[in-house]
């Protein structure tokens, strides 16, 4: 008994420590804990609610008291590959976001370069012009740009899309660029001239390499602004056969059935997994070069 | 003998070839910039002085202009539709700010905090940026569907009322702007993110030892210091909200009974439906004035204003 009774002595102190630790722990597991939580809800429900509606069947989707399909199928997504048009729409939308790629980010990269190495008279008035772009909402511009284009006959080409597409990425990507080229030291390129490389030999060899991780993000950045864009397609092309997957996502509200919600919804996840498959091959670069504050 | 001007020069004097040469190079940054600045110019800017010229002017259907002065202006500010939509978007903007930049906050904070799989969470944050506007309303309107949507199926199963979201004026108003903060909370969120992870942890120490709480850390020292930060959220999410065109229109087509029809939707129902180009254009310099004027405002506060930019000056 009594040895019982002296073991059974004041907590120590490693005690006290590590009940703290446990209530400092069970703190913080509940303060980030829960919103981690909510941030891993927020993100995928919907995403994760769309695919599983493409798996149902039929009127599986209007039952409300179920989560999971019971009998998923992939028919959903049959259908819409056998649409008529769906080859279409999705060769536009390739065809569309790789030109709106490739052009803005060569005009940019040569901008950027400009911009970044040289000084000369109205290089801010210059560099505002880019950047002003930036905050102007880009639906605001479809009334004259669809009366513009009506002039010039480029309603319902890929020339408009191209142009526009291709005018309204130039302004971030270029943004973009001049920060990263901004940032490399002056000697590298000075020590590339020394050994008789010229402007398009410092450009090709020195700058864009070790601005890569911008250059590839810039060029995320242009792909999503093209596969997702839908004012500008809305308003200067009003053939079936012209239309992106976007602007063919909206009309299918109007062109389908009840029934039809699986197809719906696996026409959703069709347009949206092209993209989330680019950002996710690239998604470290996109990423830290958000985070570092380099897009903006 | 060597010329006298060539001493004092101190270099030869210039061939013509050479000054050539000369004139060539000093082209060289504006043949960089100039194709660049040709097509925002071209298009964006001409979009944007084509766009006033329209609204000074009244275009009938053969698209004949007639110089009618500020008749435009007049007419649509009496135009209670466009009062009303006029009110709805700055009730949108308004709420869509505060929520999602609330959001954003929580989001970067935990993002900063979390000890595991900090990597994979930061990735997964940012999805919902490369979802198309209209995925998301299409998305949205399916989670919210009275009879079979994830909202109502969890709400059902709580035994709690399960309402007809988009049925709803006001129910619907508010989907809109969760759908829209579904939309741009992920950038917004990395910005913020990186301007967490700018502070020094030594400063977060020092408060620590000072006995500062977390909230006193918070609004005194971590809000501060990354003020440049928050206005570039700020200009983003605003930006977002004023120019949110494609969610409406696919989620509820500016209703039902018009609630959800802002003025970038009634620009669209105009211009394009009732084909009035004079009115449509001058809800675009609505629109472009209030997204200028808002985000120079936060430039002025939150970049400009900061002790650090006025320092470096």
């Amino acid at each position: 008994m009594t040895i019982i009774s002296r073991t059974e002595p004041q907590p120590s102190a490693g005690v006290v420590e590590f009940i703290g630790s446990l209530r400092f722990r069970a703190g913080r597991f509940v303060l980030i804990g829960i919103p981690l939580v909510i941030l891993v809800i927020w993100t995928t429900v919907p995403i994760v609610w769309a695919v599983l509606a493409s798996l149902k069947e039929p009127l599986e989707i209007y039952q409300s008291n179920t989560l999971l399909p019971s009998n998923p199928s992939l028919d959903a997504y049959r259908e819409v590959l056998s649409m008529p048009g769906f080859r279409g729409w999705l060769w536009n939308s390739v065809l569309v976001t790789v030109v709106a790629t490739i052009v803005p980010l060569t005009i940019s990269i040569l901008a950027a370069y400009g911009f970044a190495r040289y000084a000369f008279r109205f290089r801010h008035l210059l560099l505002l012009l880019y950047l002003v772009p930036r905050i102007i909402p880009r639906v605001s511009l479809i009334v004259p740009l669809n009366n513009l284009m009506t002039d010039l006959g480029l309603v319902n080409t890929y020339w408009v899309l191209f142009i526009t597409y291709t005018a309204s990425a130039i302004p971030l990507a270029t943004w973009i660029l001049v920060g990263f080229f901004g940032s490399i030291p002056k000697e590298i390129e000075e020590s590339a001239t020394i050994d008789g490389a010229n402007m398009w030999n410092r450009l090709r060899r020195v700058m864009i390499p070790i601005a890569w991780p911008g250059v590839v993000t810039a060029g995320v950045l242009c792909i999503r602004e093209a596969w997702n864009e839908f004012a500008f397609v809305l308003a200067l092309v009003n053939e079936t056969g012209m239309r992106t997957l976007p602007y063919q996502l909206y009309m299918l509200k109007d062109s389908m059935g009840v029934q039809d919600y699986a197809v719906y919804n696996a026409f959703t996840v069709l347009t949206v997994l092209p993209l989330l498959i680019v950002y996710l091959l690239l998604e470290r670069r996109v990423v830290d070069s958000i985070v570092s504050g380099a897009v903006k | 003998m060597v010329p006298m001007s060539m001493i004092q020069d101190g270099a030869p004097p210039l061939t013509a070839a050479e000054r050539f040469h000369d004139f060539l190079q000093r082209l060289v940054p504006y043949a960089l910039v100039i194709p660049g600045l040709v097509f925002v110019l071209g298009v964006l800017g001409y979009a944007v002085a084509g766009g006033v010229v329209l609204s000074l002017n009244e275009t009938d259907m053969f698209l004949n202009q007639t110089f009618v002065g500020l008749k435009n202006y007049i007419d649509i500010f009496k135009d209670p539709r466009f009062q009303s939509s006029l009110w709805k978007t700055i009730v949108f903007v308004v709420s869509s700010i505060t929520l999602g930049i609330a959001l954003s906050m929580m989001f970067a904070l935990t993002l900063y905090h979390v000890g595991f799989g900090r990597r994979f969470f930061r990735g997964l944050s940012l999805v919902p940026y490369f979802v198309s506007g209209i995925a998301t309303a299409v998305m949205f309107r399916f989670i919210f569907t009275t009879s079979g949507g994830f909202v109502n199926y969890v709400l059902g199963g709580l035994g709690l009322p399960t309402p007809s979201w988009l049925g709803d004026p006001v129910l619907a108003f508010i989907v809109a702007v969760l759908a829209n903060c579904w939309f741009m909370v992920p950038f917004a969120t990395l910005i913020l993110l990186g301007g967490l992870q700018t502070i020094d942890r030594d400063i977060y120490d020092a408060a620590t030892i000072d006995g500062a709480s977390g909230a006193q850390t918070f609004r005194r020292i971590t809000l501060p210091l990354i003020k440049p930060m928050m206005g570039v959220s700020l200009i983003w999410v605003s930006y977002i909200s004023f120019s949110t065109f494609d969610i409406i229109l696919a989620l509820t087509a500016g209703g039902p009974l018009r609630a959800t029809e802002l003025v970038s939707v009634y620009m669209y129902q105009i211009a394009f439906l009732q084909l009035d180009f004079g009115q449509g254009s001058v809800l675009m310099v609505v629109l472009l004035t209030f997204n200028t004027v808002l985000s120079l405002v936060y430039l002025k506060i939150f970049v400009f204003g900061d002790r650090r930019y006025k320092a470096a000056r």
